[in-house]
Order: structure tokens, then C-alpha cells, then sequence
């Protein structure tokens, strides 16, 4: 690698809201060079792509393309420059033609010429050949299948001549074949000189593909390694290395009766199948596993949003049908859900009105609003979860992120549940909320309340859970007691059979 | 599915309306009612592209059949001052254009919801006329009546204008670049945004389009009669959106072209006379005409809801 | 927009506290000016004009079905929907309220009761357009605007106008008990009850929460789907009585009955600091709101140089419009001013 690197970062630091996502990561790419990126979720992969794609400013540290140093990037001057990103969500335009997305990414000029359909065509096809796409340019996006349109965005990466790609997961929702031949087209840009970015979670893949590898961790890079000189197990190792160094609360009583017990329980449009456990009273049960793997659409199968289509779901060992949110909950099963800002809180109300939000029926019988039970309903969780506020009437929006994620908690809290789904309850929450979180989680098993822990955190998931189940594309495929290690958990989420030795 | 499969549905519906017709009255196939019918629904047929336009980027405007009426006394009281012709068309189209900047301002600039918007322009520009005008006719003068021509030569140059007007907006929106831009932004403004296009610019200008066709519209009936009256555009955004919409432009925006909308206003311009032939009475436009709107729009969900969007 | 929270300076009830005073302020400023410009002593030394009694009672007369209209669109607007077949609707309620007592020979109790029924069907087709198809409310609302009403003059041949109602029916609209104009009685009786709905139970946090995120409602376990309903078929019900009160105050049932109401009614909405985007607004505001748009109405028939100009009419729908545009311009022109001077905000999808 004698030419010069064409992407340098250096000390790059980045914060929201008082939570570090990166805290002073180097990374560097050389032109013909696949260099992975790898990590587990929140250690900061996503923000550094925003990071070089513009989308974000960095608080601190320098950005050098092309060995000039560049300030105030935004998405489009990066375009210009050289970058293009392929999402695992392809942004294109899904009523216009393969043709016609093409040429909206690359052709500039007057408003008013002409079009040359014939032109665009040509290169659309031409484009697509070079990738080897058998895909005609007169079809709409929508009709093309996910790793179809990750095709198009390669094509407008190409056509824009981009010297430097980043591929966020491309194969997440791939075949083993489309794999292959997206494979083939990445070696291609090698070849051709382009530095490529490529983020994925499957070892193998960056075995067979990269040169180098950056691991990332907690918002720090761990190290950079070629990927000739290190094997699956040293780079297992790397992502999960951190030791269990918080003190997690430990189960102090025993277990009580099986609660809640699913039976091949399977949702074809949730990309769900043939999932079977049971969760016991005071439980903490953890569910491992990637981005995608199926967890989250488990705890929506469970909490009625998108309700099954096979096998059982069995409460106190009496089999229930979970068909809506309104009948999960009056089963007493409540959801905590992944993405709070949206889903979790509601940003514009108040804080009382979001933590009595799904016990209308508990809190207002009558369907009258009594403000009084209402408040102090809200002290008390203010006051039990330390919710950092300025009074129950405080916005939902001028929380914390930590904060926020205890009101979606006391939500849930309130209805008195008897299965409690938590689904990545401390991401993008900071080190002290995450602590006080795991501690209440852990004194709600206590209480008797049996507990599905979805998380990426692969330390909390060790820590707190009971078991931990390990999920992949969409099925169970592993129940491990409690002390299991990292790579064990690792191994089973990635779908590797075998470990070499170390 | 085809891509095209609502215009040749719609087109289908017509061809059975045209048959039925034809085998049970075929008076109607006379062909000075039938051009006397085209004539009397060429301004509609204006307006219904720049309503294309609008609705294609995800916008609606509820408020052209004010801007009609608005645009067509002003440009009477011209020509009545004895105005040359090309001056009053150049001012119909202005005053038009105008009255649409002012909702692409509110609507773009604003960012308010455009069927808000346009309900309050759609009355204060109607109110603000009878005010003015106090529901007074405007007498034209006879040169302006079929542009100076005999009254089959004028309605034949109308209609004919007409079609060719819709012929070359429908390629334009596709064959030139600025159409495409309409069909970016109202399929995925953020997208468009990413892509370097500015949704805001785009809206405003699809709406000042819609004005100036609108005037131009309203410029097309004034020719027609020998006087023009305040009342004229009343109901007129009502045939137009449901034109639209049953011709396949997606409410929710991006999908559409104006054959489909040509389709769509000849399918509903024939409900009335075919009503009328086939003896059932004519009072049931306007519900027949809301009945296919909601036809047309649940036909939409429904597709919408099987491609699992 | 809605994604993007929004860290206010106050909280909410404040903030809404003030709009509503100071749409107070405007309605008493209003009222006042009408008083000393409207009215003026006859020949005969009689007080004539705006500041009667009898003409404030006049105003309550005529603010009855377009207030009845803006309080259903209060829990519309509220959940970030619309509803523009109100008017509509109300014809369509009139024509067949006449059409079952006339000539269904039916008694007036129970012509009334099928009205109401009727009004509730036909808000229940705008609930299940959009809550089972997911139809966008403004398209659906548009499609019965014109399918309500083309019903009526269907009905009607766009001729008949039922008249002849007997005067205890007449007495709701035209007649006075316990010192107020009985249709006022029921205006109240509604405004309280959708007061209570909005404000005092769980429905109203349920609207509030929706209007503000329906998929957060969805994820706290609310009956998203149930809830929109109920508020569409609401409208339905309040509309027909309308109808019936429409129809007793003028005596006859027509098929035009009520159109272009539905502007006046979600001008007052608006006017009354209901946000057009759904979640913040009050009934309070609502009834301030139809307050100000009666009182310019009637308040510019009084005065001398429009009744020389003969254009009342026209000029309160010029206003209403005019003032429909600045409500809507005043609630979002700060925003942008505050999103324009931290930074240059994406624009939202318009």
C-alpha cells in the first residue's frame, strides 16, 4: 500500500446528549482496499459512517479525503467528493424506474432540457451489466427485491464514479448466491482502485473479503489488524473482549412457575419460525443475537402488534391468542419498545400522561381522568426510578435519554405486568442510567415478574440473564445457562458451529 | 401488475360507458352535442393537468375553481374595457399564476397542509369576488367571442388546442427534466432532498403551474359566451381532483400521468349525458361523482395494502 | 415535523392558557368595537342593531350548527385528521330528517332519533374508509363531501324542500326557553359533553396521544383504530343534530342546508388553537373560536357602511377566510423562525 491512504480519520470524538457515541477513533482507508469495520451494536459504527458521509458533525478530531483536510461535510458535498454509502435500507425513489433513479443521483444540469430516455437506458443497462444485474432499467424500484436495489445504489455509486464505498451490512437480507455475486462486484471495485467500507457482522464474510479489519468498541477502536494475520477467534475475542467488569445484580431467590411458554411459535411475515421456550416467574431470560436476527420480531409477536400465524402461546399454561397490543396487555404482557423516541415515549406529552398512557383501564375505571391518582401514580415513579426530571407535568421530549427509557419503563411498570419485554433497554442510555436500570430490572425478577431481555449489549446479556436464548435468522437456535461466555454466545448468534483454537 | 393497468382500466370503463351508449342512445353520438360537450369540457380538462401536477407532488389544492372565477372576471373586465385579445389571455394566465404563487407560498414556504390552505384561499378569493362583484355579470364584447371566429370553426380550434395542450404537458412531464423533479419529490421528499432537489421549490412551482393553467382555463370559457358570471368555477375543484384521482394519480403522490387523468375527466364528463340518455336523472352527478372518488381512492388502498406498502 | 420533539420553553398548558386569552382579548375587542359601531337609535328612540339584546341572542341562534360542527372536528383535528363532509352531511341529515317525517309519516321523536342514527352511519363510512382501508381522512372526507351531498339532491330531485313542520318543532329553533334561545340548550348540553370527552376522560388523552404519534399509541396498547372511529362516527351523530337545528330554525329542509359550513368550522377549530398537525387544542378554544367568527358574522351586518354595500355575507366569509390563513400562518411562523435561527433545518415532507 504505497499510495496514499484517500480516507484519514483521526481523534474523531462525537457525543449526543451527554452519551459518548465515539471517543477518539482513528481509521484510515487506502484506495483498492476492502477494510471492515466491526462491532457490536452501539459501539459506534453507524455514527462514524454519518461521521464521513456528512450526516453529522464531528465534536472533535480531523476528517482528511484525498489528503485534504475537510470541515462542515453535509451529504451532498461528500457526494461530490468522492463518497457514496450503501444503506441496509436503499434510499431510492420507489415509483420511478431503475433508469430514472439512476439518472436523478448523477445527471446535473438545466431544468428544462430534455430528457435522452434512450441515453439514461443505455447507461442504466450498462451499469447493471457491469455488476452482472439481470435487471431491466425500465422496471420500478418497488417491484425489485431488497438485494435488487442494493444492485442500483452499487450502479449509482459506480456510474458517480465514487472512490470510496461504504456497504452498511449489504448482506443482511441476501441469499447465499446474491452474496456471492455482490461479493464479485466489491473485488471488482477493488480492482478498479475504489477504497470500500464494508460493515457486517458475519466473520466469514470478512474473511473472504477485506484486507484489513477495524474493531470498534464502545465508541473506541480496539485495533486494526490485516485480516491475513488474525483468525475468527482473536477477532471474537476483540469485539466482546472488554471483561464483565460492572458489578451485575445478582438473582437472590428462586425460581417460580413457568408464566409464559411459546410453542413453534412462528409468524411468516415476521420472519419468524418455529420458536419454542419457556419463561419462569423472576426470571431474567436474555435473547441474544445480530441486528435482524428476529429478536424484536418476536416481542411483537408477543405483544400482538404483528400476532402469529403458527404454533402457541401459553400463559399460566393456558393457551391465549395475542391478536392486538389491547389484548397482549390486558394479559398482562408488556413491551418496553427498542426504539423510544418514536415508539417508547411520546416526545410532546407529559410525563404523567405517558406513564399512565397504558393503564387507562387500571388507573380511570370509569374512563374518568383522575389527575390526582394520576400524579401521584408519577411521584412514585419518579421518585422509585430516580427519573431526573422537573415534575410529573415535565415534556416527555426534555428528558434524557435515560430518563426517557425509565418513563417507557414506569409505562409499563404501572400496568403491573406479568411478562416484561424489554427490548435494548439501555441503548443510548450513559454508564450511570444503564446501571440504575440493570439494578431495577433486576429487583422487578425479584418481584416475581418474569422478564425477556432483548440485547445487543453482550456483556449486560451475560450479566443479568438467567438463560440466554440466541437467536438467528429468525429462529432459536440456542438456550445457554448463566455463565456462559462471550465467545460461546458469539459463536451461536453468528452461526459458527465450531471455534478454532485459540 | 402493469404498470398502466389503472389508465387501461379506466380507459376499459370508458370504452364500456361509450358502448352502452351507443347500443341504447345513440343520439348521443351526434356530433354537434358531442363537440358542444367537448367544448364545454376542454377548460375542465386544463385545470385537470396542473391538478396532476399538484397531486403528483403529494400536494392538493381545493381552491382552483375560485381561482377560475377570479381569473375569468378579471380578464372579462378587461376585454370588456376593450382589451386586445393576446393581452387578456397574457392576463388571465398572470392573474392565475399569481393566485397559485400565493398557495405555493403558504403551502412550500409555510409548510402548511395544502387542503387547509386552499379551503381558506378557496373562500376568501370567492367571497372576496361576490363582495366586489355582487354576483353581476360581465357582458363581452362580440370580438373576443371564439377568438373572432364562427362558432364551429372556435369550438373545433378549442377543442383541438385543448388535446394538443394535454399531449405535450403529458410529454413534457415526462420528457423533460423539471417533470421528473415533480415525480421525486412527491414520491420521497426527503429523498429528493438527498438527491439535491429542493421539495419546496418544486411544490411552489407546481402550484403557480396549476394557477396559470387554471387562467388559461379560464380564459378558454370566457370565449364561450357572450357573458361571464362570478359563479362560474363553483364545484369545479370537486370534477377536477375526482377526474384526477379515478385517472390513477396517486393522492398519496408520484404515481400518475396526465392519460390517465384525460381517461379519468372523459369518464366523468360522459356520466351527465349518458344519465340524461339513458333516463336516469341528472341530480345524481354529484353523488355518482363521489361515489367514484371513493371507488377510485379504495381501489388504491386496497393495491396499497397487497404490495405491503 | 411530528419526529423531530420539541423542547419548549413552557409546558403545554401555559402555552394553550395563553393563546385562549388572548383569543378572548380579540373576541372582547371584537364585541366591543361592534357595540359602539353597530349600533345606533332609530327614529322612533329605539335602540337598534348590534348591541340589543335580541340581536346577542341572534348571534347564539346562528352560531348553534356551525359551533355543533367545530366541536365534532375539535376531537378530528386532535387526532391530526380532517373531516370535510360535515357540511355535507348535514344536508344530507336535513333532507332525510324531512323525508321521514314527511313522507314516511313518521312522528317527530322518532324522526329525530333516525336522523341521528342516519348521521351516525354515515360518519361510520368516513371511520371505516380510514381506519380498515387506511385511506387518508382529507381524500375519504372529500369523497362524501361530494357523495353527502349529491345524496340530498338526489333526494330531493334538487327541488323539494320539505316545509310545513308543526310549531312544537319549530320552538327548538325559533322560540326562547328559560330565557335563551332553545337551541342553545343543546349546544350547550354538547359542548359540555365534548368538553368532558376531550379534556376529563381517557378518550380525550387517547385523541391527544394519537394526533401527537399514532405509533406510539399503537406501542402503548391504545385502540388506535377504535378511537378514530369513534370520532368520525361522533361528527356523524353531531352533525344530524345539527341538521334537525337547522332545520327547525329556518322551517324547511333543503337540500344546500349547511354548505360551506365546514370551513367556518374548521376555522373556528383553528382560530381556537387546535393545531392543525394534531395532539394540542381544547374545546375552549373551540367554542372562543365560533364566539369570534358569530360574532364578526352578525357583528358586520350591523354596521352601517356594510349594510349599505349589502354584503355582510360575503364580507364574514372573505374575513373568516382571511383569518383561517393568518391562525394557520401565526402557529407555524414562529417555529420556523426558532428552526431557521439555531440552524438550517431539513425541511419536513410537506
Amino acid at each position: 500500500m504505497s499510495a496514499p491512504p484517500i480516507l484519514e480519520l483521526r481523534q474523531i470524538q462525537k457525543s449526543f446528549g451527554g452519551a459518548w457515541a465515539l471517543r477518539g477513533v482513528d481509521f484510515d482507508l487506502y484506495p483498492g482496499e476492502v477494510h471492515a469495520l466491526l462491532g457490536e451494536n452501539g459501539a459506534g459504527k453507524s455514527t462514524l459512517i454519518k461521521i464521513i458521509t456528512g450526516a453529522h458533525p464531528p465534536d472533535a478530531g480531523t476528517v482528511k479525503i484525498g489528503g485534504n483536510v475537510v470541515t462542515g461535510l453535509t451529504p451532498a458535498t461528500t457526494q461530490k467528493l468522492g463518497i457514496s454509502c450503501i444503506y441496509q435500507q436503499p434510499a431510492l425513489f420507489p415509483d420511478l424506474t431503475v433508469a430514472e433513479n439512476i439518472a436523478l443521483r448523477l445527471e446535473t444540469g438545466a431544468k428544462l432540457r430534455r430528457i435522452a430516455w434512450p441515453a439514461r437506458r443505455a447507461r442504466a443497462r450498462d451499469l447493471l451489466f457491469r455488476l452482472g444485474a439481470a435487471i431491466s432499467p425500465e422496471t420500478e424500484i418497488r417491484h425489485l427485491s431488497m438485494p435488487e436495489q442494493q444492485l442500483v445504489e452499487i450502479a449509482c455509486a459506480i456510474g458517480a464514479g465514487a472512490r470510496i464505498v461504504i456497504m452498511d451490512e449489504p448482506t443482511a437480507a441476501l441469499t447465499q448466491k446474491e452474496q456471492q455475486r455482490l461479493f464479485n462486484v466489491v473485488r471488482d471495485l477493488r480492482k478498479s482502485g475504489v477504497g470500500v467500507i464494508y460493515i457486517s457482522h458475519r466473520l466469514e464474510e470478512i474473511f473472504a473479503l477485506a484486507d484489513r479489519v477495524t474493531v470498534l468498541r464502545d465508541g473506541q477502536s480496539v485495533g486494526t489488524q490485516p485480516v491475513a494475520a488474525i483468525n475468527q477467534a482473536t477477532l471474537i475475542k476483540m469485539m466482546v473482549g472488554r471483561e464483565v467488569t460492572q458489578n451485575y445484580p445478582k438473582r437472590t431467590t428462586p425460581l417460580g412457575a413457568v408464566v409464559l411458554r411459546l410453542e413453534n411459535l412462528g409468524c411468516a411475515r415476521a420472519g419468524v419460525q418455529d420458536v419454542s421456550f419457556s419463561l419462569h416467574a423472576g426470571e431474567i431470560f436474555g435473547l441474544a443475537g445480530l441486528v435482524g436476527a428476529g429478536r424484536t420480531e418476536l416481542a411483537r409477536i408477543l405483544f400482538g402488534l404483528t400476532p402469529a400465524d403458527s404454533g402457541e402461546i401459553r400463559l399460566h399454561e393456558k393457551s391465549v391468542a395475542l391478536s392486538s397490543p389491547q389484548a397482549a396487555v390486558a394479559r398482562g404482557i408488556a413491551y418496553v419498545p427498542e426504539d423510544r423516541r418514536r415508539h417508547g415515549v411520546v416526545l410532546e406529552m407529559a410525563l404523567e400522561e405517558n406513564i399512565s398512557m397504558a393503564s387507562h383501564r387500571r388507573l380511570f375505571p370509569r374512563r374518568w381522568l383522575q389527575t390526582a391518582a394520576e400524579d401521584r401514580l408519577a411521584r412514585g415513579f419518579i421518585r422509585d426510578l430516580a427519573i431526573k426530571c422537573a415534575g410529573p407535568s415535565a415534556l416527555g421530549g426534555s428528558l434524557s435519554g435515560g430518563n426517557q427509557q425509565k418513563v417507557a419503563l414506569a409505562r409499563w411498570l404501572a400496568t403491573k405486568p406479568i411478562v416484561l419485554i424489554l427490548d435494548e433497554p439501555t441503548q443510548g442510555v450513559d454508564i450511570g442510567a444503564k446501571g440504575e436500570i440493570h439494578k431495577i430490572v433486576r429487583q422487578l425478577a425479584h418481584e416475581g415478574i418474569a422478564v425477556l431481555l432483548i440485547s445487543s449489549d453482550l456483556p449486560e446479556v451475560l450479566g443479568m440473564s438467567d438463560r440466554i436464548g440466541v437467536m438467528r435468522a429468525g429462529r432459536l437456535t440456542a438456550i445457554l445457562p448463566r455463565g456462559s461466555d462471550a465467545a460461546t454466545v458469539m459463536s451461536a448468534a453468528l452461526g459458527q458451529s465450531e471455534l478454532d483454537p485459540v | 401488475m402493469n404498470r398502466y393497468f389503472r389508465e387501461l382500466s379506466v380507459t376499459g370503463a370508458l370504452a364500456i360507458i361509450l358502448l352502452g351508449l351507443a347500443a341504447f342512445a345513440p343520439a348521443f353520438f351526434q356530433p354537434q352535442p358531442l363537440l358542444s360537450l367537448a367544448t364545454r369540457e376542454a377548460p375542465t380538462l386544463i385545470v385537470a393537468g396542473g391538478m396532476a401536477l399538484v397531486i403528483i407532488t403529494r400536494q392538493i389544492d381545493i381552491s382552483v375553481g375560485s381561482q377560475f372565477s377570479v381569473s375569468g372576471i378579471c380578464a372579462g373586465l378587461l376585454a370588456a374595457r376593450g382589451w386586445p385579445l393576446p393581452l387578456v389571455l397574457i392576463a388571465a394566465i398572470s392573474i392565475g399564476a399569481l393566485l397559485g404563487a400565493l398557495n405555493g407560498l403558504l403551502v412550500a414556504g409555510l409548510r402548511l397542509p395544502s387542503i387547509v390552505v386552499t379551503l381558506a384561499t378557496m373562500v376568501t378569493l370567492r367571497q372576496g369576488l361576490n363582495l366586489v362583484r355582487q354576483g353581476e355579470f360581465v357582458n363581452l364584447p362580440d370580438s373576443i367571442q371564439w377568438f373572432g371566429l364562427s362558432q364551429a370553426a372556435g369550438q373545433w380550434a378549442l377543442v383541438i388546442f385543448t388535446l394538443l395542450f394535454t399531449v405535450g404537458l403529458g410529454v413534457a412531464l415526462r420528457h423533460i427534466a423539471a417533470g421528473r423533479l415533480v415525480y421525486a419529490v412527491g414520491t420521497d421528499a426527503e429523498a429528493a432532498r438527498l438527491a439535491g432537489i429542493s421539495p419546496q421549490r418544486v411544490t411552489f412551482c407546481a402550484f403557480v403551474c396549476l394557477g396559470g393553467l387554471t387562467g388559461l382555463a379560464a380564459m378558454m370559457n370566457l370565449v364561450q359566451s357572450p357573458q361571464i358570471q362570478p359563479l362560474s368555477g363553483q364545484g369545479m375543484e370537486l370534477k377536477v381532483i375526482a377526474a384526477v384521482v379515478v385517472g390513477g394519480v396517486a393522492i398519496s403522490g408520484g404515481r400518475g400521468n396526465l392519460w390517465g387523468a384525460l381517461a379519468g375527466l372523459m369518464l366523468l364528463a360522459c356520466i351527465a349525458p349518458a344519465l340524461t340518455h339513458l333516463h336516469v336523472e341528472a341530480y345524481w352527478e354529484k353523488a355518482i361523482q363521489g361515489g367514484i372518488i371513493l371507488l377510485a381512492v379504495m381501489a388504491d388502498g386496497w393495491r396499497a395494502r397487497k404490495g405491503g406498502r | 415535523m411530528r419526529t423531530e420533539p420539541q423542547p419548549s420553553p413552557r409546558d403545554w398548558p401555559t402555552r394553550l392558557l395563553r393563546h385562549e386569552m388572548l383569543l378572548l382579548y380579540v373576541l372582547l375587542a371584537e364585541w366591543l368595537f361592534f357595540y359602539f359601531a353597530g349600533t345606533t337609535v332609530n327614529r322612533k328612540g329605539v335602540l337598534v342593531g348590534f348591541g340589543t339584546l335580541d340581536r346577542q341572542f341572534d348571534i347564539l341562534r346562528h352560531s348553534c350548527e356551525i359551533g355543533l360542527l367545530a366541536l365534532a372536528l375539535t376531537p378530528i383535528i386532535l387526532t391530526a385528521g380532517i373531516d370535510l363532509s360535515v357540511g355535507s352531511l348535514l344536508g344530507l341529515c336535513a333532507i332525510l330528517f324531512g323525508k321521514l317525517w314527511h313522507d314516511g309519516g313518521l312522528s317527530l321523536p322518532l324522526a329525530t332519533t333516525l336522523t341521528l342514527i342516519l348521521g351516525g352511519i354515515g360518519g361510520a363510512l368516513n371511520a371505516t374508509l380510514i381506519t380498515a382501508l387506511r385511506l387518508p381522512p382529507l381524500i375519504v372526507t372529500l369523497g362524501t363531501y361530494s357523495l353527502f351531498r349529491g345524496l340530498a339532491e338526489a333526494i330531493t330531485r334538487g327541488a323539494i324542500t320539505y316545509t310545513d313542520f308543526p310549531g312544537e318543532f319549530l320552538f327548538i329553533g325559533q322560540e326562547r326557553w328559560l330565557g335563551l334561545p332553545t337551541q342553545a340548550w343543546l349546544f350547550f348540553t354538547v359542548a359540555l359533553a365534548v368538553t368532558l370527552l376531550v379534556h376529563r376522560t381517557t378518550f380525550g388523552r387517547s385523541f391527544r396521544a394519537i394526533g401527537f404519534s399514532p405509533e406510539g399509541a399503537r406501542y402503548a396498547g391504545l385502540p388506535v383504530a377504535r378511537r378514530l372511529a369513534l370520532v368520525y362516527t361522533l361528527a356523524g351523530i353531531i352533525a344530524a343534530l345539527a341538521a334537525i337545528i337547522y332545520t327547525a330554525r329556518l322551517g324547511q329542509a333543503k337540500a344546500d342546508a349547511g354548505t360551506g359550513y365546514e370551513l367556518f368550522a374548521i376555522t373556528a377549530v383553528v382560530l381556537g388553537g387546535t393545531s392543525i398537525f394534531g395532539g394540542t387544542g381544547s374545546v375552549y378554544g373551540t367554542l372562543l373560536g365560533v364566539a369570534a367568527i358569530a360574532v364578526l358574522k352578525n357583528g358586520l351586518a350591523c354596521l352601517p357602511v356594510v349594510m349599505r354595500m349589502n354584503a355582510a355575507e360575503e364580507m364574514a366569509g372573505l374575513l373568516t377566510g382571511a383569518l383561517l390563513l393568518f391562525a394557520l400562518a401565526g402557529s407555524v411562523l414562529p417555529k420556523l423562525w426558532a428552526a431557521g435561527r439555531s440552524r438550517r433545518s431539513p425541511p419536513s415532507s410537506p
